[in-house]
Order: structure tokens, then C-alpha cells, then sequence
């Protein structure tokens, strides 16, 4: 799930008071000397939400597309989003994403990464869906997207549109991004093993093994690798 | 069709989500009107079929059947629609699709491409743009849907057998060890944590080498082949 690694002091989840919550983001910013201002509001959101290519062009994008929509009290909600995101507050990102962001226009970055959530909390799967369709739709250069909508696909028991959506991924996934890459390939690797079964073997060995060139540590990666060169008959569920 | 000695059985099992545990009594209540009799007697879905009387076909059940459970039954063994088994969209799908969340007509993409392709279509006259409507609809009646896990609108109608029903059992008994031992964030956690595992529960071969997903859907094409018969068999 989003979330940046950082030296920002973080919060830690204490109630859900929803304005509770806004208090302590409000406080983190403090802590980070953050003062938004009209001559800085733009930067300060970009900086903190999307420091990264694709996210920052697409940010900036939106920014200049909406800017007379958008402001000071905009940045200071996104910058309060970045902080639960980065505090795991699940609940918290669903409802500021609901309460501060529908009184500007649907911005497809956002969604992308809140989509996520409102899948793990609510279960609103559908809405999550949409979302993820909309974002696959406005960010053509984004892979998150299309491993998402892999991910829903294989959760619906369509593996062949599982398979289509992983592909797209890998197609548009940086060849260095060692975040979102390996569960790229891992994904894809699990689904053709799904539909193809041990005929897909040796392609499902080669997702795994570059899910492991782009993060050695994947645990779950290893394991299933080891297994499935182990055993003539396995599967990895 | 049903035990001669009524009894009460009492589970309790644990669900990603509320609306999972309702559609699994759904669920029972299909294999239910799938079950024959332990004599080879026809079921409460033959009788409708055959008889063409639903009343008929219900006639039999005892009656410590709550109405509610009565009144589910009847929907379930009303006939089918010539057009669009929209229906579909109310039943449980079966194991396959307990947990996938309730959706209908408005997330249906696979009904939307095509009805917009038909919408966009020139006829030569009313008649031929109503003839390609019903095509479509039968059309998507007979296809696998994407949002079935596979199934055809039929396949999901005509509702799942016995032997459903026992890989069904065999998979809920595993899901409640497994989810009993863990905590998630929220109720979409919990189910996408079921919805894993079930995905690969279902092409994980079983003794005979099938898998569940091949067992289950060659169960419900035999049931489907068994109601043509039974309606066409049925007397004028």
C-alpha cells in the first residue's frame, strides 16, 4: 500500500474521531515546520503526495488543469491524506478522502491510491473498481492501475482478464521499480499458474525469478519459487 | 427431495461479511431444490419443470418450512424469461461467487458492450433490431460471465447439485479455521483474504484429477441438460 518511507514523525491511530485525527495531522505538519501559503501550496503538494515520476507529472498536471478550483485549503487536505497514508490509518484515508475531496473535481492519482483502502475497510469493491477503471482510463503511463485491476480480476475468478491486466503492468512498470514490480510479476506468475496450471510452469518460474531480481528479500517470492522447482506437484496456495 | 424425518441443524460458521453469510442460505436453498430424493424420487426443481406447478412442487415440503423460506423457494422454481436471465443477478452463483459482492445490471461491463454495440447497429427495420435484441440476450444468457467466476446467467440460474454443495461444505469448514485465527483492518480485508483463498481452492485438482471449478460446472451443465429434458417431457 502507498506509503513513503520518511523522517516525519508519524502518528499512530488513537480513535477515530475523525477530527481528532485532522488535530494530530494538523500537528505533524507543525512538527515539519510545513506553513502553507499561496506562494507555496502547489509545491508543498506536489513535494509530499508525489515527489515520484509518473505521480508528480500527473499531479501537476491536475494542478494546472484545476488551479482555480484548487489552493491552499486543497494542499493542506492532501497533505493531511499523505500523512494517514504513510500512518496505514485505514479508515481515516476513506473517510478524509470522502469528506475533504469531494468538493473538488475527481482527481484519478487520488483514487488510485485510495481505491485500496476503501476495498480493505468497506469492502465497497465495486466503487473500488470504478475507480481503478477511471484511473486506468486518465494515466495511461501508470502500471498501479492495471496491476489493480489484475488483482480484482483474479479476485472475481476472471484469470484470463487477470492475465490481459497483469501484462499491461509489466508493459508500462519501470524496469528498476523494485516497490511495485515485484508484485507485478508475482501476481502474474500466481494467476497463469491458476489458468494454466503446471503447463505454465516454466513462464510462471521466470515471473517469479524477476519479482526476485527486483526485490531479493520477497519473502513470499522465494518461497513459492523453492517450492515450485521442488515438487512435481504443488500448488501455491 | 427432502428427509422423511424433518430435523433442525444448526451451524455456525464465520464470513468475511454479513452479506456472504445471507447469500450462503441462498445458496442451500438452491442446492435444496437440486437435491433428489434418497430413492431416486425427482426434485422440487424436476416437479416444476415436468408438472409446469410450482405448488405442485411444494407440496411435499414439511411444515415446520417457514413461509419466508416457502416464498424463496417459489421465486427460485418460477420458469426462466424468454429474454435476458436478468434473475441471475439475484441468485448465489454458487460457491464460486458466495463472496463476490452484489452487483446487477449497472456494473454489468459485459451487458453494457454489448447493448451499446446493438444500440449503435442500424437495422433494416424494427423487427430485425428487435430479432439481434433477443440474439443478444441469449447471447449473454449461454457466455461465461467474467463477474460469474466463469459461469453462463444459465449455468448460475439452474443453481448448483450435490456434488457442489459437498466441495462447498468442504470449503467453508476451512475458510472458518482460517479466518477464526485471524484479525483484518476491515470487513473488505477479511473478504479478499476468502476470495484468495477460494481462487485457489477452485483449480486445485482434487482425488480425481477434476477441480472444483470443473466439477462444479459440469454439475450444473448436467442439471441444465436435465431440465431441457424435463421440459420437453413436460405434457401439453
Amino acid at each position: 500500500m502507498k506509503s513513503k518511507p520518511t523522517s516525519r514523525p508519524l502518528i499512530t491511530p488513537t480513535s477515530s474521531d475523525y477530527r481528532q485525527h485532522t488535530r494530530e495531522a494538523d500537528e505533524v505538519l507543525a512538527a515539519n515546520q510545513v506553513e502553507i501559503q499561496p506562494d507555496n501550496w502547489q509545491q508543498l503538494a506536489l513535494d509530499w503526495f508525489a515527489p515520484d515520476e509518473p505521480d508528480r507529472a500527473e499531479l501537476a498536471r491536475y494542478i494546472a488543469v484545476h488551479a482555480d478550483r484548487l489552493g491552499v485549503t486543497w494542499a493542506r487536505e492532501v497533505l493531511r491524506l499523505q500523512i494517514y497514508l504513510q500512518a496505514q490509518d485505514h479508515h481515516q484515508i476513506v473517510e478524509h478522502y470522502d469528506r475533504a475531496f469531494r468538493a473538488y473535481p475527481r482527481c484519478a492519482l487520488f483514487e488510485v491510491w485510495v481505491a485500496g483502502y476503501i476495498m480493505r475497510t468497506s469492502g465497497d469493491f465495486w466503487r473500488a473498481r470504478q475507480m481503478y477503471l477511471n484511473a486506468a482510463e486518465e494515466l495511461s503511463a501508470h502500471a498501479k492501475p492495471h496491476y489493480e485491476l489484475g488483482f480484482m480480476n483474479y479476485l472475481l475468478g476472471d484469470f484470463s482478464s487477470a492475465v490481459e491486466q497483469f501484462d499491461l503492468a509489466v508493459a508500462l512498470v519501470a524496469t528498476d521499480d523494485t516497490e511495485l514490480g515485484p508484485r507485478i510479476f508475482y501476481n502474474r506468475g500466481l494467476v497463469r499458474f491458476a489458468l494454466q496450471g503446471t503447463s505454465a510452469k516454466s513462464a510462471v518460474i521466470a515471473d517469479l525469478e524477476e519479482a526476485l531480481r527486483r526485490d531479493p528479500h520477497y519473502a513470499q517470492a522465494q518461497t513459492t519459487l523453492r517450492a515450485l522447482k521442488g515438487k512435481a506437484r504443488w500448488t501455491p496456495w | 427431495m427432502v428427509n422423511d424425518q424433518p430435523h433442525l441443524e444448526v451451524r455456525q460458521r464465520a464470513y468475511p461479511t454479513r452479506a456472504a453469510a445471507e447469500r450462503s442460505a441462498l445458496m442451500d436453498l438452491e442446492f435444496a431444490v437440486n437435491q433428489s430424493g434418497n430413492k431416486g424420487e425427482p426434485n422440487l426443481a424436476e416437479i416444476a419443470w415436468t408438472t409446469g406447478d410450482i405448488k405442485r412442487a411444494l407440496a411435499d415440503l414439511p411444515a415446520i418450512v417457514p413461509a419466508h423460506i416457502r416464498r424463496e423457494f417459489q421465486r427460485l422454481l418460477q420458469p426462466w424469461p424468454a429474454g435476458r436471465y436478468v434473475e441471475a443477478y439475484r441468485r448465489s452463483g454458487g460457491i464460486l461467487n458466495l463472496f463476490t459482492p452484489a452487483w446487477g445490471a449497472q456494473q454489468d461491463e459485459v451487458w453494457s458492450t454489448m447493448s451499446a454495440k446493438w444500440q449503435a447497429t442500424v437495422f433494416t427495420d424494427a423487427p430485425a433490431r428487435r430479432m439481434a435484441l433477443m440474439d443478444l440476450e441469449q447471447q449473454w444468457n449461454t457466455t461465461p460471465h467474467p463477474f460469474f467466476a466463469g459461469l453462463t446467467p444459465a449455468q448460475v440460474m439452474i443453481g448448483g447439485g450435490p456434488l457442489e454443495a459437498k466441495l462447498a461444505d468442504e470449503f467453508l469448514t476451512q475458510l472458518d479455521r482460517t479466518l477464526a485465527k485471524q484479525n483484518f483492518v476491515g470487513e473488505g480485508a477479511a473478504l479478499i483474504k476468502t476470495l484468495m483463498l477460494l481462487r485457489g481452492w477452485q483449480v486445485e485438482p482434487q482425488r480425481g484429477g477434476q477441480t472444483p471449478w470443473q466439477i462444479i460446472v459440469a454439475e450444473r451443465n448436467d442439471l441444465l441438460l436435465r431440465r431441457d429434458r424435463a421440459l420437453a417431457n413436460r405434457p401439453v
